[in-house]
């Protein structure tokens, strides 16, 4: 499916409001896209839109059935508040305010990591119980992909972190490694950005421990 | 065997889901969860929604939580009118971009400002300043969205001149603000004359339902703004300085 990326290396991480940006998101978010004359932002209307809208994709990614689509839209939402406010929450207050200079507040990260950890029992316990993918499915869904990018995030956490936080939810943790599988080898090449930015910002941190260790003992 | 809907009056997303099956002459059958009462929480519910939350609807086989995908999945189950679920691709991509903006701006702030501010204290639940702070930022910020964005081009939202379930949801979601105090409440909503037109206009396109659906909220206002009276300031929202 031919589509074009314009450059994106001042998105996200750079936090920057390029003026044209807002005629296309008037929320100043990441993603948008544009189809034509049609904008649309809000990546769950995006995935959906897509599956709908281009004729080479595979059922399975957003079922015709009204019960399996149902399901979807169901952890869909329930991601929202749960899954994505937990792990965005978390790196953001530890990571993100941290390198841009905003205040942040150890109460956010302790309530982010609650959600967190809540969130991540649930796709174990429950979302994944009955399959390999979400919801019972033996086949990944956009729900998967959506939900796999944002526990990837925690990739930006320190490596001590992120396996204490992940390792004991062993569904989780084969479900991602099903998911990339799936999505091979545009999984692996999209998430190259994301790596890159890993290293950086684990080299900091080393950075900033060894002085403040070195400042405690002065 | 008729379609069940859990709900407790006093839920946004729960109200939500009730107007609309009344509208579109969906037969069901209500069963109410008193959240306050701590009902989401027993064994049959669980069975029901793990999430130990409301609304959920259970329609044959099929158990299904998150309002959203109830109201699409109604949409497309039951024979309704098409513009509250349009079959056109982009259309209802701009439903689904409302209703997924939604989750983390309309209802994060109005959801968090009522029941930090107003029904965790009064019900004996613990409250958070910050957390009253920050969801006060969010809602004006998403009032101010709904007024200069979603209802730009007037009607309902996003562009349409008939409502979709997006506006439904999106409606409750404001109506739980009328458990403020009237002064928080007319400070809050006072600038927003789109936003106050449109909600009148759902009323208007979902009568009478929308008013009988919310009665128990208009009761529960009713003795809450009493008790406010009664209460010194530990409940009020902060006011800007």
């Amino acid at each position: 499916m031919p589509f074009l990326c314009p450059d994106s290396s001042s998105f996200l991480f750079g936090l920057k409001r390029l003026a044209d940006c807002s005629a296309i998101n008037p929320m100043h978010q990441v993603p948008a896209i544009v189809d034509g004359r049609f904008k649309l932002f809000e990546s769950h209307a995006i995935l959906i839109y897509i599956c709908s809208a281009f004729p080479g994709v595979a059922n399975h990614w957003y079922p015709s059935d009204l019960s399996k689509r149902a399901k979807i839209h169901s952890v869909l939402d329930w991601h929202h508040s749960n899954l994505r406010r937990g792990s965005a929450g978390l790196v953001f207050n530890i990571v993100l305010a941290h390198r841009d200079s905003h205040h942040s507040y150890p109460q956010a990260v302790n309530q982010a990591e609650e959600i967190l950890i809540r969130s991540l029992s649930k796709l174990e316990n429950f979302w994944l119980k009955d399959g390999r993918f979400l919801v019972g499915s033996s086949q990944p869904s956009i729900a998967d992909i959506s939900l796999v990018c944002e526990i990837m995030q925690l990739e930006l956490l320190s490596e001590m972190e992120c396996n204490r936080i992940l390792s004991p939810y062993k569904k989780v943790v084969n479900w991602i490694e099903d998911t990339k599988k799936a999505t091979a080898p545009h999984f692996d090449e999209v998430h190259d950005f994301l790596f890159k930015a890993q290293k950086r910002i684990r080299e900091r941190m080393t950075t900033e421990f060894r002085k403040n260790e070195m400042k405690s003992k002065l | 065997m008729a379609l069940k809907v859990y709900a407790d009056r006093m839920s946004q997303p729960s109200r939500a889901v009730l107007i609309f099956c009344k509208i579109n002459g969906i037969d069901f059958e209500e069963i109410q969860v008193d959240v306050f009462k701590g009902q989401q929480f027993s064994p049959e519910y669980k069975a029901i929604n793990p999430m130990h939350q409301v609304p959920a609807i259970v329609d044959g086989q099929l158990k299904l939580f998150e309002s959203h995908a109830i109201l699409i999945y109604l949409s497309c189950a039951f024979p309704v009118a098409s513009h509250w679920y349009p079959s056109d691709p982009s259309k209802r991509a701009k439903i689904h971009s409302v209703l997924d903006w939604h989750h983390s701006y309309l209802r994060r702030g109005a959801g968090g400002l009522t029941f930090n501010s107003i029904m965790a204290p009064l019900n004996g639940f613990r409250s958070y300043p910050q957390v009253i702070i920050q969801a006060e930022e969010i809602l004006l910020r998403s009032l101010s969205k709904l007024e200069n964005f979603w209802l730009k081009d007037g009607g309902f939202l996003v562009g349409s001149s008939q409502p979709s379930i997006a506006d439904i949801s999106l409606a409750c979601e404001v109506m739980q603000l009328e458990l403020l105090s009237e002064k928080d409440y007319h400070r809050i909503m006072g600038p927003y004359k789109k936003v106050k037109k449109w909600i009148d206009d759902i009323r208007s396109a979902t009568a009478p339902h929308f008013d009988e659906v919310h009665e128990r909220l208009y009761k529960s206002q009713k003795v809450y703004r009493e008790r406010m009276v009664t209460h010194s300031g530990k409940n009020k929202v902060r006011s800007k300085m």
